[in-house]
């Protein structure tokens, strides 16, 4: 199964695929709503990398109570079902989840060909 | 009415500090049509709303964050942000523009534009979340080193937040100070950090969590994967993120044009001590701006010595023209510029004058080429008012005008020269002349048709008025999208097929000519109204009598009817009087 994979080394923090997966999922330009978030800062003079994507682990689909989430080769959310109660956002282990007016957005790496990775422009993230 | 365009917020949050209170207005799109964002819709609002006379260190002043149409999207090397303000170093108009992620902030925030007013009675700061501000004490920060204070107020607000700080240098009103983001950003030139300074404001703190419409979201990002792809990240604009600016070192040395000891000769036989491979060496990391697709930043450290650089212009300043030579020295400078707050190039061109000044007995400032460790400790005394430094804080242009050496001043209008020996790319000599701010690097950049693509003999005036117009119209218009200069390959042809897609309205590459030619003329237009005029226009004299005595120029001196010509030539295209003034009618057409 293919996998979101980051290359810190090539990563220059320009936050580009938080922008293109907002485009695509929301119909603006709009990072805070985006199902990814990878960003660089300073921190008492070093370079940290804050790296926030989907590794198809599953844990959300577990922690879910009403079985609204399904893993297969991605994640997908049944609307009709996710009550928004944050219990897959509290397992996430990259923090990657949002809940936002009772649902829960989840990555589904754009059905196998994530617009993120397209436009990564140092190939920092790749999908193998 | 003009009509309403897509890509902008549509919305200016204007803050008055005296009264510590805000409002919000419509950006003025018939401003946008002329301007379209960034530096052109900054100057325009500067020409509007700054009366003629205005001390620039008083309450008067305004300071204009502006973003353009493109800032929050991801058109390429898009994310840089325009500070503006009238300038206490030169008393014409100034624009800066700094990286970071602070420019994509200001747009998710809501905003096209933030204007500051007025003064706080007290130091403080000022808190923009999304549509909500604060006006917060500063007074555990005030006398910090930007460095330090940016930390406090990071650790305090967390990464979704950007910082614009000034350090002491600000804070005391130096004419060289700048504003730094991102720690290693900054806003450098014509004292802006002065005039943050001066309006008692340590720092701008600021979240911003919403959205950027545009026109067809989905034809235009997917347009945006192949211009990425076939004219940004490709071989010609590579060695941005392979070596940064550390690249220019070479070709710089190469073409005559490095300066040495002050301006007194070019190349450096030693460039191997201190180039890119030296540096690079030493890399921690690379970072770029919001929306960036190469990646300038290179994030060093060497010995005790850290920053994200050092930039092509500091190397050189801190290098070869300081007679140093010592790779952790340049890097320290640097570092201690950023959190002392201060440009490294007119901080740097001044204490190497201070360098010659002492050297040939004219006035002994203490320091002499190749004190590196003396040159660091000055920067802080620069900053702080202490001492020497008090004298050196005045820049080139009033210390000469006090202690003489006007002739070894590198400045025009009270800015210092950027690191290209216009003896050895004659062209620039007009660029610093001309340029609406005092020297700067980022007008006109002649060394690149003059020296590195030698498209035109660099030794002559001939050609240099049309070379010099060309290379400013691009500028003006690219830097009014908010592009970053590193995106060498992008044309009028793609600037306006994007703006076109992203605005929804129709843009042609005649119109980025024109707009390009308007952002020139009213940056013109607001000095003229402030008294300048060719008479301010002006070289050092060093540049015009003395000749360079060795490297691939050896020999060059610029003659004063050669540079005559050259100001004759703009000012002809440029349709300006041979004064150097403007006609009315040309002026009214801005409006």
């Amino acid at each position: 199964m293919k996998r979101l994979k980051f290359k810190k080394e090539k990563c220059i923090g320009c936050q580009l695929c938080a922008q293109l997966c907002s485009a695509f999922k929301e119909g603006e330009y709009v990072p805070s709503k985006a199902r990814i978030a990878i960003e660089t800062t300073y921190d008492n003079g070093n370079l940290k990398y804050h790296d926030h994507f989907c590794i198809i682990c599953g844990m959300c689909a577990k922690a879910c109570p009403v079985d609204a989430i399904t893993v297969t080769d991605h994640i997908e959310v049944d609307f009709d079902k996710c009550i928004g109660c944050g219990a897959c956002a509290e397992k996430c282990p990259k923090k990657v989840v949002k809940i936002r007016d009772e649902k829960a957005y989840i990555c589904d790496t754009c059905g196998g060909d994530p617009k993120c990775v397209q436009m990564c422009p140092q190939n920092a993230l790749t999908f193998e | 009415m003009t009509q309403t365009m897509l890509g902008y917020q549509n919305k200016v949050l204007r803050i008055d500090l005296t009264k510590k209170g805000c409002s919000f207005e419509p950006l003025r799109m018939d401003f946008a049509r002329k301007y379209v964002g960034s530096k052109g819709l900054a100057i325009r609002y500067m020409y509007e709303e700054l009366e003629p006379g205005i001390d620039p260190l008083g309450p008067d002043n305004k300071l204009f964050l502006t973003t353009g149409p493109f800032t929050g999207t991801p058109v390429p090397c898009s994310g840089k942000l325009s500070i503006a303000a009238k300038s206490p170093a030169t008393g014409t108009m100034n624009d800066c523009s700094v990286g970071g992620h602070v420019g994509v902030r200001v747009k998710y925030a809501g905003y096209d534009m933030i204007i500051f007013e007025g003064q706080l009675d007290k130091p403080g700061y000022v808190l923009i979340d999304n549509d909500k501000i604060r006006f917060m004490d500063a007074e555990h920060l005030w006398g910090k080193g930007s460095h330090e204070a940016e930390k406090i107020l990071a650790d305090q607000y967390g990464p979704e937040y950007s910082i614009l700080s000034i350090g002491p240098a600000g804070e005391n009103l130096n004419i060289m100070s700048c504003i730094n983001c991102d720690y290693y950003r900054q806003a450098g030139r014509g004292g802006i950090g002065a005039v943050m300074g001066s309006k008692n404001m340590k720092a701008i703190v600021i979240r911003g969590t919403g959205g950027v419409k545009v026109n067809d979201i989905e034809g235009t990002t997917k347009r945006l994967f192949e211009i990425l792809r076939n004219d940004v990240v490709n071989d010609d604009n590579q060695f941005i993120f392979d070596d940064g600016t550390t690249a220019f070192l070479e070709a710089c040395n190469d073409g005559g044009i490095l300066p040495v000891n002050n301006f007194s000769d070019t190349t450096d036989e030693k460039w191997t001590e201190y180039n890119g491979e030296v540096l690079n060496s030493y890399r921690q990391g690379k970072r770029g701006c919001g929306s960036c697709g190469l990646g300038c930043g290179n994030f060093l450290k060497i010995g005790n010595a850290i920053c994200e650089g050092p930039e092509y212009e500091t190397i050189a300043v801190a290098g070869p023209n300081a007679g140093n030579r010592d790779p952790e020295k340049i890097v320290k400078f640097n570092e201690v510029c950023d959190n002392m707050g201060l440009d490294t190039i007119s901080c740097g061109d001044t204490i190497t004058w201070a360098m010659e000044m002492t050297e040939s007995g004219r006035h002994d400032f203490g320091i002499k080429f190749g004190e590196a460790d003396k040159m660091i400790e000055y920067v802080e005394k620069i900053a702080k008012l202490e001492g020497v430094g008090a004298d050196l804080a005045l820049g080139t242009k009033k210390a000469s005008e006090k202690f003489g050496g006007e002739d070894i001043a590198m400045q025009v209008k009270g800015l210092e020269y950027p690191q290209y020996e216009p003896r050895g790319s004659w062209g620039m000599a007009l660029s610093y002349a001309v340029s609406d701010r005092g020297a700067c690097h980022m007008r006109a950049y002649a060394p690149n048709e003059e020296v590195f693509a030698a498209s035109i003999p660099p030794y002559t005036p001939e050609g240099k008025g049309q070379m010099v117009y060309n290379l400013g119209e691009f500028n003006a218009i690219k830097f009014s999208l908010c592009i970053c200069d590193f995106w060498g390959t992008i044309d009028y042809a793609i600037m306006s097929e994007l703006l076109t897609r992203v605005t929804g309205v129709e843009w042609t590459e005649q119109d980025m000519a024109d707009v390009g030619r308007r952002v020139l003329n009213i940056g013109r237009a607001f000095n003229q109204r402030e008294g300048f005029n060719r008479a301010h226009d002006t070289v050092p004299k060093k540049i015009v009598r003395d000749a360079l005595q060795n490297g691939p120029a050896a020999g060059q001196v610029i003659p004063p009817e050669a540079f005559e010509d050259m100001l004759n030539q703009y000012y002809e295209i440029m349709g300006w009087n041979q004064d150097g003034t403007m006609p009315d009618e040309l002026v009214k057409s801005l409006l």
